[in-house]
């Protein structure tokens, strides 16, 4: 287990290993650079808003969850599988959309209410457009392990006469707070990463002035990518460091949970819910349709539009859903041994992989995948498989395996350790314990974990340009040559595949398991 | 004691949450993903045996690896040309022009690219400066005016693009626009214009205009804009969208944008205005080819170079992505004003992958780019 855990470690270290190696080679003054008016407004900006955005994810996920789980709103399953939705759409596209729709001359500015919006820009503006992508982050394990609270507490302190909102803040909220940190930490470093949302938002954060300067002034690119990841490692650190102090308590409830009559703030709550869907879903998904109406409706000779189909997106189609499956089982079954090892057996080791494997989630796609070309053109071991499906796999794998290690580790976390122990009283080898007992019982967690890992590779853009074999297009990368080329229409009908095939998958792989998230 | 721990395990295998899904379930799930997983990977190396052998070619020609800055859209119908002309197989990597650049530099000796085709210039001066550029053919390079080809032949000029004010003809009254691209720093104008400040071929046309105009003038004619606080967009598509909707009346782009999203929308109210007079906003950026040093492959490189020079690709260019064709003879064929007609200020574009950290320095340091 050791073993893996040290393999693990090196893997995920590329990227970190690789800013590393190419800085010490530069003549640059580093600390002159980091201390620089250049450097730290950026990443003030970068650190407010990552801030910013986990607290009001933070706020937003858990509401949604508690709503959704804990009271009698109608329609709440309904409500809580297409809440969490805006997780399948890509920053850059939801950004692009969002952008499109709304504000005085905007495609949806003759619509009552949504037209009156502004648009959004700047910090507010990227504030509020990461939020309502990142929010499913917090929502999926708080939700889960809001189903899963014994009710005894919660039934105890209400028959001592307290109210019910007493109640969620003295007994619930103690009990869901890892799982909102776990989100929250993932909304973090995905915003610190976030390239697409932040350049169309025109906010400036470290991960624009890395992109800026990553041809004109490659040492000043390399050194700010590094200072980003040693901040993730720092932040990564923190969050396991709190955790560690706050151990999430296995549960296996039998119980019905607690439930909250809304009377009528049934009004209020259903059209918070209503609002949110609207703002996330429905307003960037009808600028999306209206792009594609407008391409297939319209009788132009144009070469983009030619080829206007939704026959012609099959290929990509079945490329980015086949790809990331695939990286999503290799992401679980890397990374579950070292949940393990962390969470069951408190490992140093482990913890130190994991933080590894979390970082890897905050640095922007681009700086990935060149790690990964400049490590495998190194060696003659692995220069083979340079632009092979394997390196690709791999790639998402560094890149949002900290989703899988999440996951994983709440899934063994959730199960106790009493059956393993009874198991061995009776008997039973590890392997057959491990086989019989443990992996049954978590594998619906894991899959869950997958699915996160499944719907980020889906959406990958720049790792998958530079890794993929080459001549392999996903949708991903045909969304982005179309909008590149001007060509709204055909961005607008793959976005919407996106969208569809994504969907479809978050529902068999995430939300029917979601319950096993916490 | 024992029969008291079976019954927790019993207790929690039936819990309500497992009820649905019970171990076995989940194994069949397991496999189900396996069965998926090998039937992903069988495919996959069918579909890239075809796309790499040689079999489904005409005639045996070779293969040629292409990594281009330009959309799949746009190459693919050359492409297809050039592989039904030749009998040649291209593999073809699609990607950002300053992200392909950054890759082929990390790729270095063992880079698979043979030819890399770049959207801007400054690119172009980044590989020629690491050495990754081989030279063209002379005959090849001869195809195009010496103007727009570098005089080492590590480039060659494909197509044209020309910085123009685009404006929103509801809003605008084309009497009214200035006859210099300076004039835009008027407050008047800057806090309506948009710019593109992080976009490279903005970056390209402030990198002439510090070569020509001088540093001073350019950092003070952006810093205007930024005082005056002249709308940012990211790209140049984007600044047109906005002229068409009337969010902003104008915005400094490349001419084609225009051309293009009225081809999908004929309604949009916008029109380029190219400044007159060898005014410093009407630049000429070119789009160019090169070979990538490291090729084993320079004969079937210089062929396709030439091809794109050819008549059947430049008309391809020309018609469907209402650019400039460079070589030699070429002419627009949509309503562009002839090159000839065009009064192009004199400028090296070899001068351009030098000043591109400055560039970048000037842009930050006059605050356009915005918070």
């Amino acid at each position: 287990m050791v073993v893996v855990a040290v393999l693990v470690a090196v893997v995920f270290a590329a990227p970190l290993g690789y800013l590393v190696a190419r800085t010490a080679t530069t003549d640059l003054d580093h600390g002159a650079l980091i201390t620089s008016e250049r450097t730290l407004r950026p990443l003030a900006r970068t650190l407010g808003l990552a801030t910013g955005v986990a607290l009001a994810a933070s706020v937003l996920g858990t509401s949604i969850a508690w709503i959704t789980t804990r009271t009698d709103l109608p329609f709440r399953r309904a409500v809580r599988v297409v809440a969490t939705m805006p997780l399948v759409i890509p920053s850059f596209v939801g950004s692009f959309a969002l952008l499109a729709a709304l504000g005085p001359h905007g495609v949806l500015s003759d619509v009552p209410l949504v037209g009156s919006l502004p648009r959004p820009t700047g910090f507010f503006g990227a504030l509020g457009v990461l939020t309502l992508l990142t929010y499913p982050y917090v929502l999926l394990p708080v939700a889960a392990r809001l189903r899963a609270l014994p009710a005894s507490l919660e039934e105890g302190a209400r028959l001592l006469g307290r109210g019910p909102w007493r109640v969620f803040a003295t007994v619930v909220i103690p009990q869901i707070r890892a799982a909102i940190m776990a989100g929250a930490l993932l909304v973090f470093l995905y915003v610190v990463s976030d390239f697409g949302a932040v350049s169309m938002l025109r906010y400036r954060t470290l991960s624009v002035t890395i992109f800026e300067n990553r041809l004109v002034n490659q040492p000043v690119s390399l050194t700010l990518g590094l200072l980003l990841g040693l901040i993730a490692v720092a932040v990564v650190a923190a969050e396991r460091w709190l955790v560690r102090r706050d151990p999430l308590p296995p549960s296996m409830s039998s119980s019905q949970p607690v439930e909250v009559r809304l009377g009528r703030w049934k009004v209020v709550a259903g059209g918070a819910m209503g609002a949110v869907i609207v703002a996330a879903l429905v307003v960037p998904i009808s600028a999306l349709a209206t792009w594609a109406w407008r391409g297939l409706t319209t009788d132009v000779v144009h070469i983009g539009i030619d080829d206007l189909s939704l026959a012609a997106l099959a290929r990509p189609s079945w490329n980015s859903a086949s790809v990331s499956l695939i990286a999503a089982i290799v992401a679980v079954g890397l990374l579950w041994p070292l949940a393990f090892l962390t969470t069951r057996s408190h490992s140093r080791i482990g913890s130190a992989a994991g933080i590894m494997v979390t970082s890897g989630f905050a640095l922007p796609g681009l700086v990935i995948a060149l790690s990964l070309v400049f490590w495998a053109l190194q060696s003659d071991l692995i220069a083979p498989f340079y632009q092979t499906m394997p390196l690709l796999v791999l790639g998402y794998v560094v890149h949002f395996g900290a989703q899988a290690l999440q996951a994983a580790n709440v899934a063994v976390g959730a199960v106790p350790r009493r059956f393993d122990d009874a198991a061995r009283l009776l008997g039973a080898s590890r392997a057959r314990r491990l086989l019989t007992v443990d992996l049954p019982l978590m594998l619906p967690g894991l899959a869950a974990g997958a699915g996160l890992v499944l719907l980020s590779a889906m959406k990958e853009l720049p790792a998958t340009l530079l890794l993929a074999p080459t001549g392999f297009d996903t949708l991903a990368t045909r969304i982005w040559s179309a909008a590149e080329d001007g060509f709204l229409a055909e961005a607008g009908l793959a976005s919407m595949v996106l969208v569809a095939v994504s969907s479809v998958l978050t529902w068999l792989l995430v939300i029917r398991r979601a319950d096993r998230l916490a | 004691m024992l029969g008291r721990l079976y019954n927790w395990r019993e207790a929690a295998l039936v819990s309500p949450a497992m009820s649905k899904r019970s171990p076995l379930r989940a194994l069949l799930s397991l496999l189900v993903l396996v069965a998926l997983v090998a039937a992903a990977c069988s495919s996959d190396s069918d579909s890239s045996d075809g796309a790499a052998g040689t079999g489904t070619a005409p005639e045996d020609g070779g293969t040629l690896t292409l990594y281009t800055g330009r959309g799949e859209d746009l190459m693919q119908p050359v492409i297809e040309a050039f592989e039904e002309a030749t009998g040649i197989t291209v593999d073809v990597r699609y990607g950002g022009t300053a992200e392909l650049a950054l890759l082929i530099q990390a790729e270095g000796d063992r880079s698979p690219a043979d030819v890399f085709l770049s959207q801007s210039p400054g690119a172009v001066g980044f590989l020629a400066g690491e050495g990754m550029l081989a030279q063209i053919d002379e005959d090849v390079a001869n195809l195009v005016e010496e103007r727009f080809r570098n005089d080492d032949r590590r480039w060659v000029g494909i197509t044209g693009r020309i910085r123009t004010l685009v404006y929103n003809t509801e809003l605008v009254d084309p009497a009214d626009l200035p006859a210099s691209v300076f004039d835009l720093a008027d407050p008047e104008f800057a806090s309506r214009l948009g710019v593109a400040p992080t976009n490279g071929s903005f970056q390209d046309w402030v990198t002439a205009l510090s070569a020509l105009a001088g540093e001073d003038a350019t950092l003070e004619f952006l810093t205007a804009l930024a005082d005056a606080g002249a709308p940012t967009y990211p790209k140049n598509g984007p600044i047109v969208e906005a002229v068409g909707r009337g969010e902003i009346p104008f915005g400094l782009v490349n001419h084609y944008y225009a051309h293009i999203l009225k081809a999908e929308n004929p309604d949009l109210p916008v029109e380029n205005y190219i400044f007159p007079d060898a005014d410093l906003g009407a630049l000429l950026l070119t789009t160019s080819a090169s070979i990538v040093a490291p090729t084993n492959n320079a004969d079937l490189a210089n062929r396709f170079i030439e091809f794109l020079l050819g008549d059947e690709a430049q008309r391809i260019f020309a018609a469907d992505e209402f650019e400039y064709p460079l070589a030699k003879g070429q002419v627009p064929v949509i309503d562009l004003p002839p090159l000839g007609e065009i009064d192009l200020p004199a400028y090296d574009l070899e001068e351009l992958g030098g000043g591109l950290a400055r560039t970048q320095e000037l842009i930050d340091e006059s605050g356009v780019a915005g918070v």
